[in-house]
């Protein structure tokens, strides 16, 4: 039975372990903050905060470059050159 | 290539429908180019034709309650460090549960994973999204050049 629950909380440490140490990458990989004053490890719920607000911010990037292809596409005549090196462009 | 096939099949499309387009297109490529590797990949190539669900506020809004209610609390307790510090690790914690709901709501196929397998997921979710914005952006420029007249 005790061997049991050392298993299981040496598997809950070896996961936090995991946790922190991938937190730590997805810090990395998220855009600097002007204001942050702060050079200490920054808290979990810090970290997936940041992290929500980036992925909002990005998908809100994706939407806005749909808006202007959608314009700009519609503007461009299908058999014209362009829309050739466009076509080329994709492929 | 899905692109391709949306931008020239109807010429007749609204500018909204070509949103549309544009975008379902964007983000089956993005999700394409893992091969399978990825649950969010998956979940975003079967997500396809079902309405993307809304994230609600409610989370958000009830994590704010919470902390305005142990402000409350630690101004108003004449007890010792050790419960103000019991106060701020719970505080901590429904903060991080709270989060992780919003993100596991923004991640395709995300409400179905584990801590570990979120975060990894995430790390190759937002790499994914920034080549997408990447690729776009050059697009968007390409077409403005394009449709520049000529001089």
């Amino acid at each position: 039975m005790s061997s049991r629950r050392w298993r299981e909380s040496s598997r809950t440490n070896m996961s936090e372990e995991q946790i922190t140490q991938l937190l730590s990458t997805l810090r990395q990989l998220l855009p600097e903050i002007p204001h942050s004053h702060s050079h200490k490890a920054s808290s979990a719920a810090k970290v997936l905060k940041q992290t929500c607000n980036y992925i909002k911010t990005l998908h809100r990037e994706v939407d806005d470059l749909s808006d202007r292809l959608s314009q700009l596409l519609a503007t461009i005549d299908a058999d014209s050159a362009e829309a050739a090196i466009i076509r080329s462009l994709l492929t | 290539m899905g692109l391709q096939r949306c931008k020239f099949s109807n010429k007749n499309m609204s500018i909204f429908e070509r949103k549309k387009a544009i975008k379902l297109s964007a983000d089956t490529a993005m999700a394409s180019a893992r091969k399978g590797l990825t649950c969010w990949s998956r979940a975003l190539i079967s997500n396809r034709d079902r309405p993307v669900p809304t994230t609600t506020r409610r989370a958000s809004s009830a994590c704010k309650k919470i902390v305005k209610r142990s402000r409350r609390i630690r101004r108003t307790a004449k007890c010792g460090a050790a419960r103000k510090g019991q106060i701020t690790r719970s505080i901590a914690q429904c903060l991080v549960r709270k989060r992780t709901q919003i993100l596991k709501s923004l991640i395709p196929g995300g409400e179905f994973m584990n801590e570990v397998c979120l975060i990894e997921e995430t790390l190759d979710y937002i790499t994914s999204l920034r080549v997408q914005v990447d690729v776009m952006r050059s697009l968007a420029s390409a077409s403005a050049r394009a449709s520049e007249p000529h001089n």
